[in-house]
């Protein structure tokens, strides 16, 4: 059931991404793509495995929520902004599995997350190893949107 | 004395044995002590997360508890139980929970319930889920849609239907309403009569994403859906018609066949865009009366439809086919030069070493091999001549031109073979290097690895990475900026025109065309 495994990552987003880096993200109406490419200019993936399904999540950033994101989390410790972003990004990424993942085994869903992988790249794309299609939930936050995205077959 | 008193004192080793024990041993018996720790957590995360593994644990070997729970003035509490109701599918908690779902105003809360009462599937559900069908959250809805679908429930059909006509295609192309989807897949699960036919009479759904998955549900639904495509072949637009030839074809069941072919006799397919839908779908499923019908395609003059019908042969080639697709050949007039033309054309190797075996059809097929520029075609066929291995053979395969070395570059991605086999033969004839992708994606992989094309060729609807989509990520790309675009598709309706126009793409060609026509396009797109 797709929606009972997005409704855990939504909310574990909108967590970590207010507690960490203090921005809070407006979710916007679901929908779903055709293709399996997530397009944004810094996306962290997870790839999920359990309960007899594969998939996987992606977060993407537009640059400016991604920078936005960083500086609040630094302030003005940033030394090097690509890879400051890059690493906020993974670890932003790898956080809302986490908590997702522990809100899905209290409802005995039980899943193994792959390390995060970042891809950065302006208006880059990433293919979701699905057939089926892709349910995206757009952000809005005032420092730029992100957009999450989920497949399981 | 129960294990858990002074539990707060004990070390963290002491106090992780014993919620594992518990949570192995599901033993009621504690139930009133993890409560407490729940309600008094220790502070240590690790520790908190385990009682509450442990209290599920307890409550699955207890449904009277998780109904209890359910009441509970605690509701980090109510929520745990009515988690545990549906996990362990405690049928008692069922009616409860429904209760609770009509009252709950928490939106969270609402959809722990109703994701539960899914689980627990009470024969009574239908009526449950079906006051949430319209709800505003649009998850929530989705969630209604899809049990609707699970229990068969025919009363629902009609806010289903009304779901999958709401998603608007000017809002955006790429994007579908959640609730659209799963409307499509409730009406799919339903497979009854009604629900099928309904899908069937949307195939050309104004939203792309929607269209595909319906094309995509009705072939997963197979040969029931047969019956409710073909009165389409008569009464449905020409968009409708091609598209329920395609998925006619993808289903690939044989009544599917007999349908096409009397469709044909019927004298449906009058269209050339849809003859050529049509002879590829009964290209791929190949019964004995669909190949007869394939053989007579072979009268074709439409060098497209001429290489969907050989392309269809290619995959059923058998020897009774064989002869009557030799003795065409054989005759030596205008038609047997098309089709010995569309063969080579079509890189139908198979057919290919079946008919050389015959001398002068052999030497007619030679003919237009020579003709061509491909080098991929020559190299192909210059291997087969080989692999053949008799005297004449080898002596054929020195007469083949050296492919020439082109300059320029063109990408082409379509997701039909045939298509494919087109555009390589005009622009190989041309003097292009040809890149061929079966989709958008594909296509983009040739861009992202730094090919460089002079000319781009692209179809509206594609698989993986739509045409659309294809043609924003070039216009985005470093050095494709400008480079001519020129779109292929059986789109009709110029609102589809419209967004590709935006998305960038130089100009379009209706498919079916005459090959001349791609080339004067191409020619005039890159300036004479």
């Amino acid at each position: 059931m797709d929606v009972e495994l997005a409704k855990p990552f939504i909310k574990a987003a909108m967590d970590v991404i207010g507690t960490m880096a203090f921005i809070t993200p407006r979710p916007g109406r679901p929908f779903v793509k055709k293709n399996s490419i997530a397009t944004g200019d810094v996306t962290g993936l997870v790839g999920l495995t359990g309960e007899g399904k594969r998939g996987s999540v992606s977060i993407s950033f537009s640059k400016a929520c991604a920078v936005a994101m960083v500086k609040n989390m630094l302030g003005d410790d940033i030394q090097d902004i690509i890879s400051d972003v890059k690493d906020a990004v993974g670890e932003i990424t790898n956080m809302v599995s986490g908590q997702a993942r522990a809100g899905l085994s209290e409802k005995g869903l039980v899943f193994q997350g792959s390390t995060p992988t970042v891809i950065m790249g302006d208006n880059h794309s990433i293919s979701h190893m699905s057939k089926s299609p892709i349910m995206a939930i757009p952000f809005e936050t005032d420092a730029g949107g992100f957009t999450i995205e989920f497949c399981f077959e | 004395m129960s294990k858990l008193d002074g539990f707060h004192e004990k070390d963290f080793l002491e106090q992780v044995t014993i919620l594992n024990e518990i949570s192995g041993s599901s033993d009621s018996a504690h139930l009133p002590g993890l409560l407490f720790l729940f309600e008094k957590p220790t502070g240590d995360t690790g520790v908190d997360y385990m009682v509450v593994n442990a209290l599920n644990a307890v409550l699955g070997a207890n449904e009277d508890a998780v109904i209890q729970g359910l009441n509970s003035q605690n509701p980090a509490f109510r929520t745990l139980c009515i988690r545990a109701a549906g996990e362990y599918a405690f049928p008692d908690a069922a009616e409860p929970l429904a209760d609770m779902a009509e009252t709950e105003t928490d939106l969270d809360r609402l959809t722990e319930i109703l994701a539960a009462l899914a689980k627990i599937h009470p024969a009574d559900g239908a009526r449950i889920f079906r006051a949430f069908l319209g709800h505003d959250d649009p998850m929530l809805a989705a969630l209604a849609m899809e049990m609707a679908g699970a229990y068969a429930d025919t009363q629902a059909i009609i806010f289903l239907k009304a779901a999958v006509e709401a998603t608007d295609a000017d809002r955006s192309y790429e994007q579908c309403d959640i609730t659209t989807w799963k409307a499509i897949d409730a009406l799919a699960a339903m497979g009854t009569p009604e629900s099928i036919a309904f899908l069937a009479a949307n195939v050309h759904h104004k939203n792309p994403t929607a269209r595909r998955i319906i094309t995509d549900a009705l072939v997963r639904l197979g040969e029931p859906a047969i019956q409710h495509l073909e009165p389409l072949y008569g009464q449905g637009d020409v968009d409708q018609r091609i598209l329920a030839c395609n998925i006619v074809g993808f289903i690939a069941s044989r009544k599917g066949a007999d349908g096409l072919v009397q469709g044909f006799d019927k004298g449906f397919f009058t269209e050339s865009n849809v003859r050529y839908a049509a002879f590829e779908a009964l290209g791929r499923i190949g019964t004995l009366k669909g190949l007869v019908c394939l053989v007579d395609g072979l009268m074709e003059t439409d060098e497209l439809i001429l290489m969907a019908v050989v392309t269809g042969l290619e995959r059923h080639a058998a020897p009774g086919i064989l002869k009557t697709i030799s003795e065409r050949i054989a005759t030596g007039d205008e038609r047997s030069t098309r089709i010995a033309h569309a063969v080579i054309a079509s890189r139908a190797l198979r057919l290919f070493e079946e008919l050389y075996k015959n001398e002068t059809v052999g030497a007619a097929l030679l003919v237009e091999l020579r003709k061509s520029q491909d080098a991929e075609i020559l190299t192909d066929f210059s291997a087969r001549l080989d692999q053949i291995g008799t005297d004449r053979s080898r002596a054929d395969m020195l007469t083949l031109p050296k492919p020439k070395t082109a300059t320029r570059k063109a990408l082409a991605a379509d997701d039909s073979k045939s298509m494919l086999a087109l555009y390589r033969n005009i622009l190989t004839d041309l003097g292009f290097e040809p890149l061929m992708a079966a989709n958008g994606q594909e296509a983009y992989a040739f861009v992202e690895a730094g090919e460089f094309a002079d000319v781009v060729i692209t179809d509206m609807n594609m698989p993986v990475m739509d045409g659309m989509e294809l043609v924003g990520k070039l216009r985005a790309s470093l050095g494709y900026e400008d480079v001519p675009i020129l779109m292929v598709t059986t789109e009709s309706e110029s609102s589809q025109r419209d967004m590709a126009s935006r998305s960038g793409v130089t100009s379009f060609l209706t498919k079916p065309f005459k090959p001349e026509a791609l080339k004067a396009k191409l020619l005039e797109m890159l300036g004479g």
